[in-house]
């Protein structure tokens, strides 16, 4: 595997002209090192699919510059991208994305050939990552035989095939339960930290933070820092730790919105002592 | 890519029955039209290519029976014989008229035979005598079985009574049939005693029929000589000259309902497919890729659709005769290749909508879910 990294400079993505402008992706920076998981987080329009669109050579930024292993690839022409794409980058969807008509080991299969792999190399490291992702026993059963989990592990051994530098994952673990989402995370740390490729997340799910080495926060186009939320005990109301009132009581400092909630708390405590969990949404 | 248009095609059982089924009777359209065609100049030509014959002289210029007259002096019997390579001559009366069994009409080449005759009559006789004496007739078995005639029964030829004595075995056709008569009934019917139709000719062992036939044309320059199979070639050609519209037209038709069917179920299943083209697109397929799955995907459907096709011709072929028919399909290697291109430029145009639809595609459409 090519030790690489991604550098994002600069990058913004317009739509439309004028009066009509929406800037979805405005002056991102940042940076993917080798075996580093990066999971992109944020509301839903912030900008995250735009971003993820162009990280994958799949969209053109309209300002900035986009660098794997040194190279421009967002300067490239439109005939080289599908190249980068299919040797560089695997990608990992939120609904799988598997060719229905072709079995399990036909979907990796193919992935390889289209790279130039003979079909006999590419069956062959096809198999060796089924088997590697202990599908074994479902390797010429179609899309439709499979569980969720399955589909995801096809995914990512069809992400896999090509050796890219780089995997792209959205909402990997979207459509899946929960012991299947946290094997599915298991999975993606052991491809970056085992195999040191960059893996770049863009997901709603909170769990992916336990393996994710940096969280970045896209709202309106930009990152922006996490902020740290937290749960009024007397009226629910999520809020900015930082801007919050505060009282602590055995030991746990509690938030409020306002002096009336934190006075309400004080007089008896006892009765909103509950688990206040760190809201990121 | 191959795999995949494989898979593509044989998932969706409905879809591949339309396709492959539309095609297949597009095909069948153009197969079956060719094949009857093939077969009624296999049936008209008939009566040439058994009548043992291997030079047939004419009236000059005169190359074919079908909607033709040839009148030769009866003396020409013996200057053929005179010609060095020439045999056995038979002369050999010819008129296209009709086999009457009260009202029902039936069209045939009325044959003319001398007694005794060695070449000319019919080959395969089933019930009865081949060779009818005055007043006596040879029709054939079919026409015979579909007028309810056995033998001793009356049939009207050129207005007159003869006595059913033989009944002939494929000397019927779609369009027409070869009775028999004695020559002289045919002659005192048609009141000329000095002339016949065509001479029949058999060489010499050894010697060419082209050479003994150049050689006729030089010693007898009012007649025209053609060899047996040229005579049965001149034959089909008039027969197809008669046919080429109507087989152009069937075949336009032909093409255009395996067009429209094929373009349509590899149209639409392009479009079923749409978001797999896309994420094939995301994952790094060129679009050449594409087009090669697509491109076999409707060569597949047309390959099947022409086997199909083929297949079900041939069938009708074998059971055509059984159903009482005189009609003779005859899939000829010509027809295959034709039908053959028709399918492969059937394949390529159905695919021209689908390739110009995925050149269209935006491989970022994945990431949104569409």
């Amino acid at each position: 595997m090519t030790s690489s990294t991604l550098r994002v400079i600069n990058v913004t993505k317009r739509y439309g002209n004028s009066t009509t402008e929406v800037i979805a992706v405005n002056d991102v920076s940042f940076s993917v090192a080798p075996g580093e998981i990066v999971l992109i987080m944020g509301p839903s329009g912030s900008g995250k699919t735009t971003l993820l669109s162009m990280l994958g050579a799949l969209l053109k930024p309209t300002e900035g510059e986009i660098q794997l292993n040194g190279d421009v690839i967002s300067a490239l022409a439109e005939n080289r991208l599908p190249d980068i794409r299919l040797r560089q980058f695997g990608f990992i969807f939120q609904d799988f994305n598997l060719l229905s008509a072709l079995t399990a080991l036909e979907n990796v299969t193919i992935v390889a050939e289209l790279a130039g792999s003979k079909n006999g190399a590419a069956r062959k490291k096809a198999l060796a990552l089924l088997i590697d992702l202990g599908l074994e026993e479902r390797l010429n059963f179609l899309p439709e035989k499979l569980s969720g989990g399955e589909k995801q592990r096809v995914a990512i051994a069809r992400a896999l095939i090509n050796d890219p530098a780089l995997i792209l994952a959205d909402e990997p673990t979207a459509n899946l339960d929960s012991k299947i989402g946290h094997e599915i995370m298991r999975l993606l740390r052991g491809i970056a930290k085992g195999q040191g490729r960059s893996v770049v997340i863009v997901s709603h799910d909170l769990r992916i933070k336990d393996i994710a080495d940096r969280v970045l926060w896209l709202e309106d186009g930009q990152f922006k820092e996490m902020v740290e939320m937290a749960t009024d005990p007397v009226c629910g109301m999520k809020i900015e730790k930082e801007r919050a009132l505060s009282a602590k009581w055995e030991g746990r400092i509690y938030y409020f919105c306002a002096k009336g909630c934190r006075d309400e708390f004080t007089q008896e405590p006892e009765g909103f002592t509950r688990e206040i969990k760190v809201i990121v949404e | 890519m191959t795999r995949l248009a494989f898979r593509n095609l044989f998932q969706s059982k409905t879809r591949l029955v339309i396709s492959v089924g539309g095609a297949a009777l597009a095909l069948l359209l153009i197969l079956s039209l060719d094949a009857i065609f093939a077969g009624v100049e296999k049936q008209i030509t008939a009566y040439i290519n058994h009548s043992g014959a291997d030079i047939f002289i004419s009236q000059k210029n005169v190359r074919n029976m079908h909607m033709a007259s040839s009148s030769l002096p009866i003396t020409f019997v013996k200057t053929a014989a005179s010609v060095p390579g020439v045999d056995q001559v038979t002369p050999i009366m010819y008129l296209a008229n009709m086999v009457v069994v009260g009202n029902e009409r039936n069209p045939a080449y009325i044959i003319g035979l001398p007694e005794n005759a060695v070449m000319g009559g019919p080959w395969q006789v089933s019930v009865g005598r081949g060779n009818p004496a005055t007043g006596e007739a040879v029709i054939d078995r079919s026409v015979a079985e579909k007028s309810g005639l056995s033998l001793g029964d009356n049939v009207e030829i050129l207005g007159m009574k003869f006595k059913l004595v033989g009944l002939s075995e494929g000397t019927a056709s779609l369009v027409n049939s070869v009775a028999f008569i004695s020559f002289a009934d045919f002659v005192s019917l048609r009141g000329s005693q000095d002339a016949v139709s065509f001479l029949l000719i058999k060489i010499m062992p050894g010697d060419s029929p082209v050479d003994v036939a150049a050689r006729i044309e030089a010693m007898m320059p009012q007649v025209t000589a053609e060899t047996t199979v040229d005579f049965a070639d001149q034959e089909k050609r008039v027969v197809k000259d008669m046919s080429t519209d109507v087989v152009t037209i069937m075949n336009m038709i032909g093409f255009l309902i395996g067009l429209a069917v094929m373009a349509l179920t590899v149209y639409t299943a392009t479009l079923a497919r749409r978001k797999e083209f896309g994420v094939l697109k995301a994952l790094g397929a060129k679009n050449n890729d594409l087009y090669r799955a697509v491109v076999a995907q409707a060569f597949l459907s047309v390959i099947l659709g022409f086997s199909t096709g083929l297949l079900f011709t041939l069938l009708l072929s074998w059971i055509i005769p059984y159903l009482g028919v005189n009609l003779l399909l005859e899939v000829s290697i010509t027809s295959l290749i034709k039908v053959g291109v028709v399918s492969l430029v059937i394949a390529s145009l159905s695919a021209f909508l689908p390739i110009r639809q995925i050149a269209g595609l935006d491989p970022a459409l994945v990431f949104r879910g569409k």
